[in-house]
């Protein structure tokens, strides 16, 4: 049996989907658009059912792609069951969907959530004469309490008895490929959702109409509305002034959440994978033949296998409670608001803020956290600007001593790396621009549900071991190979050049290059050498403003592909060669 | 007067929505059309978004897309 969840954005499906189950296993990707629909099965009287859960939507009728996919859905006739979730403080709204899919034809069942909250604003739904109404079955639900959930779940139960397994070997429109985008479903901006050429036809209002009536009819209002601290924090946060602030504090807080954890948590995990590191190193020396190939192996694993235990993984975990908090308490879409004017400057939403302010702790999972942004080209457009500019705690750790060392300008170094952020930023949005009006629901700031962060938690951090840990090891051996087959050591030809064009050594050139490699090791290089404070300046503002480390090229590959990561190595290697040459000609 | 002209704290009510196609649409189906009414919450800076409440909903407007509402406002008592 099949069965779709089809509803408003913002009204709970995947909290509703969560009661039914706590086992989210796939999340489908349809090819060639980027809308993820989570599927998970139950188990009931032996047979399974599947339930999908799909991005939030206000209109059949609109063409965005979400609509398209839902459709394929629909049509393709594997659904025996439509879960039409609505949100019962917004009847008015929700029901117009909720005529466009009973015209349809599919058996439906409407799940009205949040019963409590309207409840505690004074609104009472009658249940029953909506089913009259609507004549399909209706259910008042609570997320929140459960509520509902046993009548819910019968009604399913007697769906499923009465035989209705379709064949699964026919039509597999959904194929599965990644399994982090689960209940990251709505971003709040409905610009995406209702995307559509069509005029509102009579039809339309016809509808709209109806559902106002049948909301009128249904709904009593009764005493005044409760006004929960959860409101009074709304009104607060929804101030201009104060609000921004607000927002950007709790940015900062989440920088602040990240960079402890990795430092808490660095120090006894390097503890504990001492030993199996040398172990690791042991084994394979002892039992593959001699030769460079196992020198190689011997070094690589163990290294590629630290660095992303003892960092990657804790700022990865770390990062999915602060992305999963931030969306569920209903802040994210407040952040584009407040930052409208500053990230259309750079084409960003201003949810952009986000990802950009892990960055400076780690970039790694700051390249995942770009995944709350609206589309692939401001996604493209925050992970050059992580990758390129953003320095992140260790870069920003070694690059200070460094830079004591030479007593190299501090200043200059930070003018630059502002001022490439300004420029990047800018030159990509005007290249890349994506005209998007700006329309976004607010959702009500909410206490986020437990088993929904757990949900989202599992599905986003189990992505470290499956994808990201086997590329780190394997591009860990390819980057030992090469520094073992001394390519680097040619580079002294080059001499004159470097000297040419940013006025420092070749080695420090090398150091440039390795950033990628050992993110940690580059600036090191240079206290190797012996440097001139104005070539000590121009040296780490290369090293500063270049290719992003190893960890940060995999989570890129990861979101935007390996020609999306051939860009932002392009783009990082001409901007440091570019910061190089006109820091040589402007500086004295 | 259009949407982005109101204070905050007052109410309005939408007498008509521009035709712009594409905008008209996805305004209609957050529940913008003639007839409804709506509560003025907040005005961005520097010409930035506009947050007010209709039913029981809360929206942010760009300028671009709240200059296409036209409304009339409701005088509390």
């Amino acid at each position: 049996m099949a069965i779709v969840m089809i509803g408003n954005p913002n009204v709970g499906k995947s909290a509703v989907l969560s009661r039914l189950t706590d086992r989210p296993l796939l999340v489908s990707n349809y090819s060639g658009t980027s809308v993820e629909i989570t599927a998970t099965q139950l188990k009931s009287a032996g047979k399974t059912i599947d339930i999908y859960d799909t991005p939030g939507l206000y209109s059949m009728e609109c063409e965005s792609a979400e609509q398209q996919v839902i459709n394929e859905l629909i049509n393709s006739q594997k659904v025996d069951l439509i879960l039409n979730i609505v949100d019962a403080v917004n009847l008015k709204r929700n029901l117009v969907l909720t005529y466009e899919l009973l015209e349809l034809g599919i058996p439906m069942v409407l799940v009205i959530n949040q019963i409590d909250r309207a409840r505690q604003m004074g609104i009472e739904i009658n249940c029953q004469l909506l089913s009259q109404i609507l004549k399909c079955e209706v259910i008042c639900f609570s997320a929140n309490t459960g509520e509902g959930l046993m009548e819910l779940m019968s009604l399913i139960d007697k769906g499923n008895k009465e035989g209705k397994t379709k064949d699964k070997e026919t039509g597999q429109p959904v194929t599965i490929i990644k399994a982090e985008f689960a209940g990251n479903s709505c971003n709040g901006n409905c610009a995406n959702c209702s995307r559509s050429f069509q005029e509102i036809d009579s039809e339309d209002l016809k509808r709209a109409g109806k559902a106002a009536d049948t909301a009128r009819m249904v709904t009593r209002e009764f005493g005044t509305k409760s006004g929960s601290w959860m409101d009074k924090a709304e009104k607060i946060i929804d101030k201009p002034f104060l609000g921004t602030i607000i927002l950007l504090f709790v940015a900062y807080l989440a920088f602040l959440a990240l960079m402890k954890f990795i430092e808490l948590s660095e120090g006894p995990i390097s503890d504990l994978l001492a030993p199996v590191n040398s172990v690791l190193e042991a084994f394979i020396l002892t039992h593959l033949p001699d030769s460079i190939f196992t020198t190689i192996l011997a070094k690589a694993v163990p290294e590629g296998l630290i660095i992303p235990f003892t960092i990657i993984m804790p700022a990865m975990l770390m990062v999915s409670i602060i992305m999963s908090l931030i969306e569920d308490t209903g802040l994210l879409p407040r952040y584009s608001v407040v930052l409208e004017r500053v990230g259309s400057f750079f084409g960003l939403s201003g949810q952009a803020v986000i990802p950009l302010s892990l960055g400076f702790g780690c970039r790694t999972p700051a390249v995942m956290a770009t995944r709350i942004l609206p589309n692939q080209q401001q996604r493209f457009i925050a992970i050059v600007l992580l990758s390129v500019v953003i320095p992140c705690a260790a870069t920003l750790g070694i690059l200070a001593s460094v830079i004591a060392t030479f007593e190299a300008s501090l200043m200059v170094i930070m003018v630059t790396m502002i001022m490439t952020l300004i420029i990047l930023g800018y030159v990509l949005s005007r290249i890349m621009s994506t005209e998007e009006v700006f329309i976004y629901e607010l959702p009500p700031l909410r206490i986020p549900l437990w088993s929904n962060l757990w949900t989202k938690l599992k599905i986003r951090f189990s992505g470290f071991f499956t994808e990201v840990l086997p590329l780190l090891l394997v591009m860990s051996i390819a980057v030992r190979a090469l520094i073992e087959s001394g390519l680097l050591n040619h580079l002294q030809s080059i001499e004159n050049i470097t000297r040419m064009l940013f006025g420092i050594p070749a080695e420090a050139f090398a150091a440039v290059l390795l950033t990628i490699f050992q993110r940690y090791l580059a600036p090191l290089i240079l206290l190797n050498l012996d440097l001139s404070a104005r070539e000590a300046t121009i040296a780490i503002s290369m090293i500063a403003l270049s290719l992003p480390c190893l960890p940060v090229m995999v989570m890129t590959v990861r979101e935007i592909g390996f020609k999306g990561l051939a860009k932002v190595l392009a783009i990082g290697m001409s901007t440091s060669i570019l910061v190089g040459i006109i820091l040589n000609l402007l500086l004295p | 007067m259009k949407l982005k002209d109101l204070k905050p704290g007052q109410k309005a009510k939408v007498i008509k929505v521009d035709h712009n196609g594409n905008l008209t649409r996805r305004l209609f189906e957050i529940g913008i059309m003639p007839g409804v009414e709506l509560n003025m919450i907040s005005h961005h800076p520097f010409k930035g978004p506009v947050v007010f409440e209709l039913g029981n909903a809360t929206f942010a407007l760009g300028q671009r897309a709240a200059a296409v509402v036209e409304v009339d406002k409701i005088e509390s008592d």
